[in-house]
């Protein structure tokens, strides 16, 4: 873990993908005593006041200052998105190389159900479980990780197709393994490396759908600051005051980017032949 | 006369990401008009570098040395533009590769890809060009050239597509042809009759040819002269009935040593105990009946072998002759019909294999890159079977030694092991089950010619020891006839012959066993 660390700072994605997530991790955890004002301190004198020394990223329609609605909201943002999309990719990759290793009959039923559960949009079958299950973040998180775990499942499999040909997996078979030593842990760790680089990409779409559910009043309520929450708040005072659905945008894209670094990254970390 | 290639004092570095490093060095050789210049060398050795080298297609990461002169007739090559070389390539110098299914392009037609050349090169219209690339198909002595000028390269077999290949090198009678290993994807047979086809190109032609292989029997029967390389430095050049005879350098002589001479049995003994396993009537099916689709061929039939404590029982054949189907289905891989009787214990599928069987039959793959999980380290794929059949995990360093490896490769992963060393580890693992039989499917086919001696070597100590016996899969007939106690020849999925060595050595023999010992034959000397 240490040597795949050390590898991953020693590409440039690796260094900057690192340094925007623990600029990240920095807000999630300190966000609240980093930030300049109260959240949720109204003051209707400086309303949709511009970027200035007292505001660094402006004020919104409530005369909130908006970095500190920004280092607040990390936390109700960042986690659950990544905690939804990394446990929603746990299970589909179990699901996908299970599916591949058992071949046959059982791939052709376990590959056509996730085709019927993908066939329902991401946003739909989100939208359904939240409203069964209630609103709330925490649904809309495990509603999240529902609907990332059919396409995981379908990229594991495909790449675990490969990793079921290798001759050690014959070996295991032939040793007398039981499926499930062989599927946990000869394919699962040869599958990995492509399903981590998935998954962090998918972080960003997680972020979105998450955002989407708040705007539609099923994840985060107001006054909340999540940043999709914002994005969607901010939406109607778009020409009056840009900062304020630009600020939590940019804070969106540039966690998108970092994940998607921090993919790149760890594709090369992880594979330990690329050691030169 | 000049020499139609001339090679002086050329030195190649690859530039990696930790610094340079040297792949060619001090190369200087010449071949003459209607000359064949035999290169062997081990893998890594550069051989396919200097091909490279010569044609000048090099990768981006290759600086040649200053000083290096490349000539063909009298054109320098090195200093050459890219636009001359587009009219030299094809036209003066061309290439026949190893793997003729990736040479050609699958997307265009075998004439297309044939009349093409003639069209760049010799400026013929498409429809003369089309003409003239059917006569060169009927030269190479492909049956019905015509129709297979229509047909795609994945509608044609390998020895036709390398024919194909052959006639487009050909094709616009270049001064030289490089020959990249271009019998070693194909059968024994196939190769043979390819290399018959070199012969009678050669000597009509007058070409000069630079032969590349690893395999140096093969070497010195198609090349005048022979150098080999080592490590990027050209170590000794002889004429090639010479090299056999008298090899001047000790990595020659090394080189000479490891290859099997029939002649040269390994094996000592005479195995007449009991049987160990038998398998009788065993069929091997891959893919189901369909609803729109019949049931495929079998890939074997009725086959019954059985093997006997402690012997070595070499099965032969080309490939798809269904040798690694047995191997399938004796070690559960594949559903087979048939019953394979261990120790008195009939089973009749692969549910029926238990833990006992599974640790008495093992198996060890061709290609030892796969056959190691990346992910664990040498001591994890080792410790698995002794868990599994319960053994002591702190006899890891035993097993390593007992392969010859330092107890410290424990702590390594596949990876930074060379694939000799790689092999060896999935040796350790089958032999930490304590085995009765061990099943090596083709395990030498992918290594040089010294490492492979030396497992060999590896494996025969391992049985002294332990009294295993082998089920030995190979395509090397005269590798086999080195060790095994009885042969058992194959051919589409059926059992040609089944022979005990002496016979094989009288010449008791099926035709078809001899068509495959005529395509093999032992190094001259």
């Amino acid at each position: 873990m240490i040597d795949a660390l050390r590898r991953l700072w020693r590409t440039p994605q690796g260094v900057l993908g690192s340094v925007l997530l623990a600029v990240l991790i920095l807000a999630c955890l300190l966000g609240g005593v980093l930030a300049p004002y109260s959240p949720e301190a109204m003051d209707f004198a400086g309303r949709f006041a511009a970027p200035s020394a007292r505001h660094w990223l402006g004020a919104d329609q409530l005369g909130r200052d908006v970095l500190s609605r920004l280092l607040v909201g990390a936390r109700s943002t960042v986690p659950l998105a990544v905690a939804a999309t990394f446990s929603g990719a746990l299970v589909g990759a179990c699901v996908g190389t299970l599916s591949a290793y058992l071949g046959g009959r059982w791939d052709e039923a376990i590959t056509r159900t996730i085709d019927a559960v993908m066939a329902i949009p991401h946003l739909l079958l989100a939208l359904i479980l939240v409203s069964t299950l209630g609103k709330g973040s925490a649904n809309a998180a495990l509603a999240i990780a529902v609907s990332v775990a059919p396409s995981m499942a379908r990229v594991t499999r495909s790449v675990a197709l490969a990793v079921r040909q290798q001759d050690y997996v014959k070996a295991a078979i032939a040793r007398g393994e039981g499926g499930a030593w062989i599927v946990l842990r000869e394919m699962l760790p040869n599958v990995a490396a492509p399903l981590i680089i998935e998954a962090t990409i998918r972080v960003a779409f997680a972020i979105m759908l998450f955002a989407t559910l708040s705007f539609l009043g099923l994840g985060a309520q107001p006054p909340a600051s999540e940043w999709g929450l914002m994005v969607s708040e901010g939406r109607r005072f778009m020409h009056q005051a840009p900062w304020v659905i630009v600020a939590p945008a940019l804070a969106i894209a540039t966690t998108a980017i970092c994940f998607n670094l921090l993919g790149d990254g760890l594709r090369d970390a992880l594979n330990p032949r690329d050691e030169r | 006369m000049s020499p139609v290639l001339q090679v002086r004092d050329y030195a190649l570095d690859y530039v990696t990401r930790d610094g340079t490093q040297r792949v060619l060095q001090d190369i200087s050789l010449a071949i003459e008009a209607g000359e064949v210049l035999g290169l062997v060398g081990e893998s890594g050795s550069g051989k396919t570098s200097l091909a490279w080298a010569i044609m000048r297609h090099l990768p981006g990461n290759a600086r040649e040395a200053p000083g290096g002169r490349i000539h063909l007739g009298g054109t320098d090559l090195v200093a050459a533009s890219s636009k001359a070389l587009e009219t030299i390539r094809g036209r003066r110098m061309s290439m026949v590769f190893q793997d003729p299914s990736t040479a050609l392009n699958p997307t265009l037609t075998i004439g297309r890809q044939v009349s093409e050349v003639l069209v760049r090169h010799r400026g013929l219209s498409e429809k003369e060009a089309w003409r003239a690339a059917t006569e060169a198909l009927e030269h190479v002595d492909l049956r019905d050239a015509a129709g297979l000028m229509k047909r795609y390269p994945h509608q044609a077999s390998g020895g036709e597509k390398q024919r194909v290949v052959i006639a487009t090198a050909f094709a616009c009678r270049p001064e030289l042809i490089v020959f990249d290993e271009p019998t070693t994807a194909l059968d024994v047979i196939t190769g043979a009759r390819i290399l018959e086809l070199f012969g009678r190109l050669r000597a009509e032609t007058g070409v000069a040819a630079l032969y590349i292989s690893h395999d140096l029997a093969l070497v010195s029967r198609v090349a005048d002269r022979v150098a080999i390389l080592e490590r990027g430095r050209i170590v000794e050049e002889a004429p090639a009935d010479r090299i056999f005879t008298a090899p001047t350098q000790d990595y020659t002589r090394r080189l000479v040593a490891a290859v099997p001479r029939p002649d040269h049995r390994l094996v000592g003994d005479q195995v007449t105990g009991e049987t160990l396993l038998r398998a009788e009537a065993i069929a091997v099916r891959y893919g189901r009946k369909r609803l729109f689709r019949a049931a495929p061929a079998a890939a074997t039939e009725d086959v019954t072998l059985d093997i006997r404590r402690g012997e070595i029982l070499g099965v032969v054949g080309e490939s798809g002759s269904g040798k690694s189907s047995i191997a399938r289905a004796l070690t559960g891989l594949a559903d087979y019909d048939g019953v394979i009787t261990l120790g008195g214990r009939r089973i009749d599928r692969t549910g029926g294999m238990d833990r006992a069987y599974r640790r008495a039959v093992q198996i060890v793959f061709q290609h030892p890159d796969s056959s190691l999980n990346p992910r664990q380290t040498v001591a994890d794929i080792l410790a698995r079977p002794l868990r599994l059949y319960g053994g002591d995990v702190s006899t890891v360093p035993a097993l390593l030694e007992q392969v010859r490896l330092p107890a410290g490769h424990a702590r390594r992963y596949p990876h930074q092991l060379s694939g000799g060393e790689k092999q060896r580890v999935a040796i350790a693992r089958a032999f930490a089950a304590r085995p009765a039989l061990v099943i090596c499917d083709e395990i030498t086919a992918p290594l040089d010619v010294s490492v492979q001696a030396s497992v060999v070597e590896l494996l025969l100590g391992l049985r002294d020891t332990h009294g295993t016996a082998y089920l030995f899969i190979t395509h090397d007939l005269n590798l086999v006839r080195q060790i095994a106690h009885r042969i058992v020849v194959m051919r589409a999925g059926a059992i040609v012959d089944l022979l005990d060595i002496d016979a094989v050595r009288q010449g008791n023999v099926s035709p078809y066993t001899r068509q495959l010992m005529a395509a093999s034959p032992a190094p001259v000397g």
